[in-house]
């Protein structure tokens, strides 16, 4: 009956919301997050500031010249790079001096031998890990050294310059038969944005029903709603109540960063609202198609795992049964983004498990056949029934055999009762 | 008298062993009905087929006179034994949700909780968490639950475990006032010296199977009243009457149990010729009495 389901999602989600937990929760996970995000930015600057002072040591000085250039276009730019070229010992010994004194963080010592094919490089710092990283380091060098290069083969500083320009490599897809300028890094940013959340929600939301399962059954409530209530309408107002606990958490949520996102403070960040992930509005109705099947047929399966196991401790056991087909999901996802129309691709995104992350990525590749959209969502959304029918009689029959284990033609007769 | 409840030779077998074997009984409206026996002699089994709970293995189960259908059981107020609340909800919103579940308006519902809380001597308890309560408020709680919808049918097992002896009395009083409003009653017990004066019908299991069943009157009759206690003051010589099969003498008291058929009035008279008798009562056989005298001494308790 749908009272009894709402009625038992209603009570299930009210005194989930007042609960301390859930306005525990709400309030501290966008704290921490924003505290990491802080640190993070202090950390990050940190680091900026290790590599303002560095010393570039060479005995050939337009080699030196041409390094400290190519240093200083980098991402991470030190603030200061002092050339020294033609080093004595002495100047050694002083820039070791600095390096003891945190003068400077490091210096970089190129020896460019006459009739040596390749200079030595060493970067000398004081501490064992690198301020700037290796690669940096190291492309800088070879970027100077062919600089370095074709000025001595007579070539001008503008024509050097021309000639070592990064050329960006413009990508374009094809949707509606238009070729249409794209961001192939950007347009995938959603599906991992639907992975982490919906990763995050089933670990956090889907066994949180499966421990308010185990709940009803250790307290032995159910003997009381069985009483009243059928057990559809048990598993389908949890998964409902559960649910739609979790959505509010994580719509607070959402509505947070989107504040965020929208406001000046993030513009100056360079972050613009939605745009920045570059999700398309038609992306945007089928990643809340997605993420809702999915959610709630995690959590039905959350559900079926709750009703069939007898304590919360093997909650915890099996949970990665439900996480394993995300992780295959993830695993997949790179298979899927470039070969987004392989029959491997079009069967695993079909299969209601896989559903959710593997059709958003072929929509994020390339739209797939309506049919194949259309027959996606309709399986998930079966699949999501099936699952709560099935919980439902395995609680019926998990509950009532006190550790009894069900016989074939018992459970055939509870699959028939109503 | 209309018939609530009907089981006819019901069975419910678990893996290792029968739970119930064949069981036939019935209740009438405005009556109270004891189910009785010793613990895991299948009182609960059968008190879960009742309100559907499992499903019996063979045999027919009847409420309301339709066969067993889930709709039935908005007219049942049920108290399982096993007693569960959600620990976290406060008294009063719990009252309303159970009683939402079982048809009632939230309002309703509401006005309902607080008169049964009232009489039941519980109102200050009403906006507490139910964890904070003790385990016998708890159970005022649940037998509320099991009430608020004013069901036809009343099904508790074992209601009076785990209460104290003022707050069994209020049950108990409870339970005699919805009988006389018509309800019917159905609990289970193994302590027998409760439903003696409580119980209009009963049906005494062991071991699954009835073993003894009908109306409490009936019952009792057909068991003899074969057992006198006499005080008197002088010679003891009547209790070489020949209507006694053995006695226990204590000083100016007696214990006697009589022959079968035996003539108890004709030893009276004997008695009172020859000696001074200042108490000379018939006694009728307990209910546990009758229950060792039945099962012998198998009994499973």
């Amino acid at each position: 009956m749908l009272r009894n389901t709402l009625l038992i999602a209603k009570r299930e989600y009210l005194e989930r919301i007042r609960s301390k937990v859930f306005r525990i929760t709400t309030v501290l996970v966008p704290v921490g997050m924003a505290g990491v995000a802080i640190l993070g930015g202090i950390g990050g600057k940190k680091m900026e500031a290790g590599v303002q002072n560095l010393a570039v040591v060479s005995n050939n000085a337009e080699l030196a010249q041409q390094v400290k250039a190519a240093l200083g276009n980098g991402e991470h730019a030190p603030k200061s790079i002092e050339v020294v070229t033609q080093p004595t010992d002495a100047d050694i010994a002083h820039l070791n001096q600095q390096v003891s004194d945190h003068d400077i963080g490091g210096y970089l010592k190129i020896d460019d031998e006459a009739g040596q094919t390749t200079p030595v490089a060493t970067w000398v710092s004081g501490s064992s890990t690198d301020f700037i990283g290796k690669s940096q380091m190291e492309s800088a060098v070879t970027d100077g050294l062919v600089r370095e290069q074709l000025l001595q083969r007579g070539m001008t500083d503008g024509q050097v310059k021309t000639l070592m320009k990064d050329v960006k490599l413009n990508t374009q897809q094809v949707k509606n038969g238009k070729a249409v300028t794209s961001d192939a890094e950007r347009s995938f940013a959603g599906a991992y944005v639907l992975i982490l959340v919906l990763y995050g929600s089933v670990l956090i939301y889907g066994i949180n029903i499966a421990r308010s399962v185990v709940e009803e059954k250790t307290s032995r409530v159910f003997e009381v709603l069985l009483s009243t209530a059928s057990s559809d309408d048990l598993m389908l107002g949890k998964l409902l109540g559960v649910g739609a606990t979790g959505l509010t958490q994580m719509g607070i949520w959402a509505l947070l960063i989107l504040g965020y996102a929208g406001s000046a403070l993030a513009g100056a960040q360079g972050i613009h609202g939605l745009n920045s992930l570059g999700i398309t509005k038609v992306e945007l109705v089928f990643f809340a198609i997605f993420f809702l099947g999915g959610f709630f047929l995690y959590s039905a399966m959350a559900a079926a795992l709750g009703s069939s196991v007898s304590g919360e401790q093997e909650v915890q056991q099996f949970s990665f049964i439900l996480i394993s087909p995300l992780v295959v999901s993830v695993v997949m996802m790179m298979y899927v983004m470039q070969n987004p129309s392989s029959p491997t691709s079009v069967i695993l995104s079909l299969l209601p498990p896989f559903t959710p992350i593997i059709m958003y990525m072929r929509i994020c590749a390339q739209t797939p056949p309506a049919w194949q959209l259309a027959l996606s969502v309709v399986l998930l959304l079966g699949s999501v029934l099936a699952m709560v029918w099935l919980a439902a009689r395995i609680y019926r029959v998990g509950v009532l055999m006190y550790g009894k284990r069900a016989t074939l033609p018992e459970m055939l007769r509870w699959l028939r009762y109503s | 008298m209309e018939v609530l409840v009907e089981l006819e030779r019901v069975s419910k077998s678990y893996e290792e062993k029968a739970a119930v074997r064949d069981l036939t009984l019935k209740i009438e409206a405005g009556s109270m009905f004891g189910l009785l026996g010793p613990n895991g002699a299948g009182k609960t089994s059968t008190i879960r087929m009742i309100v559907g709970i499992t499903l019996p293995d063979a045999g027919k189960v009847t409420l309301f006179n339709k066969p067993w259908a889930s709709a039935s059981l908005a007219r049942v107020g049920y108290l399982p034994e096993e007693r569960g609340l959600y620990k976290k909800m406060k008294v009063i919103d719990q009252l309303v949700f159970l009683g939402e579940l079982r048809g009632l308006g939230a309002a309703e519902a509401g006005r309902r909780a607080k008169t049964w809380c009232e009489r039941m001597q519980m109102a200050d308890s009403m906006d507490k968490r139910t964890e904070e309560l003790s385990k016998g408020m708890q159970q005022k709680i649940q037998f509320i639950a099991t009430l608020l919808h004013d069901p036809e049918l009343i099904i508790m097992d074992e209601p009076f475990s785990g209460l104290d002896p003022v707050n069994a009395l209020l049950l108990q009083d409870t339970l005699l006032e919805l009988k006389k409003q018509g309800n019917a009653i159905l609990f289970s017990t193994h302590r027998m010296d409760q439903v003696e004066k409580l119980c209009d019908s009963i049906c005494l299991i062991n071991r699954g199977e009835a073993v003894l069943a009908g109306g409490m009157r009936e019952v009792k009759s057909r068991y003899e009243r074969n057992r006198v206690i006499v005080q008197y003051e002088g010679p003891d010589g009547f209790l070489q009457h020949p209507a006694i099969a053995e006695y226990k003498s204590y000083a100016g008291h007696a214990e006697i149990r009589l022959k079968p058929h035996a003539d108890a009035q004709d030893l009276l008279r004997q008695a009172v010729a020859t000696t001074t008798i200042t108490k000379f009562e018939l006694v009728e056989p307990s209910l546990e009495e009758i229950f060792i005298e039945t099962v012998g001494g198998h009994a499973d308790a």
